[in-house]
């Protein structure tokens, strides 16, 4: 062992990064700046009150449970939107995204307080967010709470039932959750594969040699786009299936059952969801192309992971909801194309839209239109001239 | 009889430097020009500008009389660059079927007849990362001219194979040349260079010498080409 040996070679690896900028950029500048972003959008982030609705349907009681409402919505705890008529029209509300969650109190609520049993509530939520129509459940039931337990003595404690206008109210987080990473894998993996294969064709003489041929750079990126297309949709397809699949395998000798497949609920049509994915992923071919440009090695494709990948996934909607994202950053969030895919996604699976739903035509619309852009900018990125 | 290929006033410049000032060409059909010039001297970026790689800073090339680059140019020539360009992770067959196909070239008498040229048939379907580099040099050559194209470019095809392969490839050029191809070919080699049919001696950015190996020597004063180079060279720098 010799020290001079071991000082060599850790000195010479300091000095291949004193040349290589990005290198040390990725080590010390990159990783300060996506723990900010996360730390902004952690500590900025506004828990947005939940949107409430009520239907009223025991007279009695109409007065003090909108009291309680009125001021909690005062307190800033929720959003009273106000008093529908019915449950059809309390739904429809929900439907159309004009309210969060909705508290049904029945008829016959009086009549049971009376006799000392517990009455039952309903809550109806959208169910597109899991997480988020917990935390507006417990708003509504922490008013019921106080509407009912101070006008009768605190003794009676009231039972929620809880219901959802999309999915079901027993969805778990995987069921919110595996759209949208569905989404983000084909967007990453696509990318990183894109990215690396034409960063081979610049560096490995294959892109001049094309190019000295009488092919057109619009039929190489198209021809990329198609490629890698099927790539995609093959990915797709397993990822589809696995997700969606539950398969129950019965006990076998020392085996023990077990089921295949994630399960995840889906409420829309796989095609849609198919149509989504490959949007994102013919974006993710053209933004490999585009930015292998600016890499000389492998491993700079692979530093553009923390720019490019990371703040779509903390921005996009894949853990916090844009809407509660920090004002500053909703407007980036709103021109990455991941949110789109992701609203979309969200869309077809949990809430079951089709082509007629207007959001999820705005979601289809932005990611072919980010997809032709990056493919325009990708084709400009290939020039004759490379010296 | 018109030129293969011909540069009018083909000037390139990078900056304040300037790779290519100048040069006027004209190749005539089924001849092998060898591009002779030291590092540096802009012997690839000659090549570029011709083949329509390169946007030329004034002047402009041209093949078979078509302004490069333009599809029609584009599709009658074949150039065989400095590094490999082909795919490793294709076999040797597809990689040459994946180039004639972008020249329109489908039939299978084509591609066995590149492959046998090259002595590569019998490794057809081989992956191309197991090949050695002079193999790999060899199927290089053959996806370069797998569509018959009138004009060759031949960046270094010699560099890095044995001298048993390479009077090989002389060979085959001479045949490609007797078939009416014209070839430009860059080397170092000075005996390559007395195989060439004319020189192009390349100096900063201009051809300061253009004629036989004979013709040069006698106008040097010289006995090897070796030492004619050099005497051009020191006489050019000296000016």
């Amino acid at each position: 062992m010799s020290g001079r040996r071991v000082a060599a070679i850790s000195r010479r690896i300091l000095s291949q990064f004193r040349r290589d900028h990005r290198t040390v950029a990725l080590l010390f500048v990159v990783p300060v700046l996506v723990t900010g972003l996360l730390g902004w959008i952690v500590t900025e982030s506004h828990a947005v009150p939940p949107r409430v609705g009520t239907v009223i349907l025991s007279p009695l009681l109409a007065g003090r449970v909108e009291d309680a409402f009125a001021a909690a919505d005062t307190d800033g705890a929720i959003d009273y939107v106000g008093r529908a008529d019915s449950e059809d029209a309390a739904r429809r509300l929900l439907r159309d995204d004009d309210i969060d969650v909705a508290l049904v109190v029945p008829a016959g609520i009086q009549a049971d307080i009376l006799a000392g049993r517990r009455p039952t509530l309903t809550i109806i939520t959208q169910g597109i967010d899991t997480v988020g129509d917990g935390g507006a459940a417990v708003a509504v039931q922490r008013v019921v709470a106080t509407a009912i337990g101070t006008g009768t003595g605190g003794a009676i404690v009231p039972a929620f039932e809880r219901e959802t206008v999309y999915g079901s109210p027993d969805a778990t987080q995987l069921d919110a959750l595996g759209p949208i990473f569905l989404g983000f894998f084909a967007y990453f993996f696509v990318f990183l594969l894109t990215g690396v294969s034409f960063l081979r064709e610049r560096t490995g003489g294959t892109l001049e040699r094309l190019l000295a041929t009488p092919v057109g750079k619009a039929e190489i990126v198209i021809g990329y786009v198609a490629g890698f297309g099927i790539l995609a949709t093959i990915q797709v397809i397993v990822l589809l299936t696995f997700s969606l699949a539950d398969v129950q395998v019965a006990a076998l000798g020392p085996l023990p059952a077990f089921s295949l497949g994630l399960g995840v609920a889906n409420a829309g049509s796989p095609l849609l969801v198919f149509a989504i994915v490959l949007l994102l992923a013919i974006g993710a071919v053209n933004l490999g192309i585009m930015l292998s440009t600016f890499a000389r090695t492998e491993l700079q494709v692979i530093q553009f992971i923390p720019i490019v990948i990371v703040p779509q996934g903390l921005l996009g909607g894949l853990i916090w909801p844009v809407e509660s994202l920090p004002d500053v950053l909703q407007p980036i969030a709103r021109i990455l194309p991941l949110t789109y895919g992701i609203e979309g996604l969200r869309g077809v699976l949990v809430r079951g839209a089709g082509l007629d739903d207007p959001t999820l035509q705005v979601d289809l619309a932005v990611l072919a239109g980010v997809a032709i852009l990056v493919a325009l900018l990708a084709t400009r990125t290939i020039r004759r001239e490379v010296a | 009889m018109d030129a293969a290929v011909e540069a009018i006033g083909l000037t390139k410049r990078f900056g304040a430097l300037t790779a290519v000032d100048e040069v006027d060409l004209a190749l005539a059909p089924g001849r092998i020009y060898g591009l002779l010039g030291p590092n540096g001297s802009g012997k690839t970026t000659l090549i570029r500008l011709l083949t329509g790689l390169a946007r030329p800073t004034a002047g402009e090339a041209r093949v078979l009389g078509h302004r490069m680059p333009s599809q029609a140019g584009l599709a009658s020539i074949g150039y065989m660059t400095q590094a490999d360009g082909i795919y490793p992770e294709l076999s040797v067959l597809e990689n040459i079927r994946f180039f004639a196909a972008l020249y329109g070239t489908t039939e299978r008498a084509a591609l066995t007849a590149a492959l046998e040229l090259v002595e590569l048939a019998d490794r057809a379907g081989t992956p191309v990362f197991e090949l050695s580099g002079g193999l790999r040099r060899r199927l290089s050559l053959a996806c370069a001219l797998v569509h018959r194209p009138p004009v060759l470019f031949l960046d270094e095809p010699t560099v890095g194979i044995d001298p048993a392969l390479r009077v090989q490839f002389w060979s085959h050029f001479r045949d490609l040349a007797a078939s009416g191809t014209t070839l430009l070919v860059t080397s170092h080699v000075m005996d390559e260079a007395d195989r060439c049919d004319e020189l192009l001696l390349v100096l900063a950015g201009r051809v300061i010498e253009h004629g036989t190996s004979a013709e040069i020597r006698a106008r040097v004063g010289a006995d090897s080409l070796e030492a004619a180079f050099l005497a051009v060279s020191a006489g050019n720098r000296g000016r």
